[in-house]
């Protein structure tokens, strides 16, 4: 049977504002040991998100002024807890992203989010 | 520029596979050792490529055990140097596009790898929680 996102995805994510910058969103990566930051908005809503890639590409700009608007990944790469797990991986492949948010359905709050590492995880198993 | 070199920043704790491993045991060695990438090496310890979590997780749905590290592995091309600024291997993997780095023992004669430098790596490095941001940002979180 095909399964679901909801079986692998984590509950809750490490977030930041949209006007937070660079550095301050590099130290929330590096103390949560989180190699991403969901950017959301002050209604709470998913805008994108920023992965270690992302801050290492803005490396060489003044990383006290870039803010996390200026550099996130938006967040059209989203996915419901009910998206299949292949089509979660393909549009992981497809994009080169090793998380994936998860939002409900019909709305930009975030749920959790699906790593590639719950992915691996499973492959072990199985 | 810092003085910083790549052997300051680099995970010394690199996990090795055979060429004809099966991926099937290259996600197991992964899971048990915090999901890192594994470094294909040939039986003199000499490393020929890199296996990612995406390249791995394209796999997803098939026979695993049928599939060899060398089937899915990256080539190494790259030769890093321990010693290089930290900012000549970041300008390189931005060019290259390449999330990990492999570091070479310069001293021995065939290319064995010492360490990887992920793009978190440099996370931390340009987080700047090296230079005592670390304590200040805890306090801010606890408030």
């Amino acid at each position: 049977m095909e399964q679901k996102v909801v079986r692998l995805m984590r509950r809750g994510a490490v977030t930041c504002g949209e006007d937070v910058s660079i550095r301050k969103v590099a130290q929330i990566m590096a103390v949560n040991s989180a190699h991403y930051c969901v950017v959301i908005n002050q209604k709470h809503e998913v805008l994108g998100i920023i992965s270690s890639r992302s801050i290492l590409k803005a490396f060489g700009r003044d990383l006290d002024q870039t803010r996390a608007a200026d550099i996130l990944l938006p967040h059209t790469f989203t996915i419901t807890p009910n998206t299949p797990i292949e089509e979660a991986v393909r549009l992981m492949d497809r994009r080169k992203i090793e998380h994936v948010i998860v939002t409900q359905p019909g709305n930009r709050t975030v749920l959790g989010l699906l790593h590639a590492e719950d992915i691996v995880d499973k492959m072990a198993q199985d | 520029m810092s003085l910083m070199r790549v052997c300051d920043l680099m995970d010394r704790n690199v996990i090795v596979c055979g060429l004809d491993d099966s991926v099937k045991d290259v996600v197991r060695l992964m899971k048990a050792n915090q999901f890192c990438p594994i470094v294909v090496v040939d039986p003199t310890g000499e490393v020929w490529g890199l296996v990612s979590r995406l390249a791995v997780i394209r796999l997803y749905g098939k026979d695993l055990s049928q599939i060899s590290a060398e089937d899915v592995m990256r080539s190494y091309k790259v030769e890093v140097d321990p010693q290089w600024p930290i900012e000549r291997a970041i300008d390189l993997m931005k060019r290259t596009r390449f999330e990990h780095l492999i570091i070479i023992d310069p001293h021995a004669g065939p290319k064995r790898p010492i360490g990887i430098l992920s793009s978190f790596n440099v996370v931390w490095y340009m987080s700047n929680i090296a230079t005592g941001h670390y304590e200040h940002t805890l306090r801010m979180a606890e408030k």
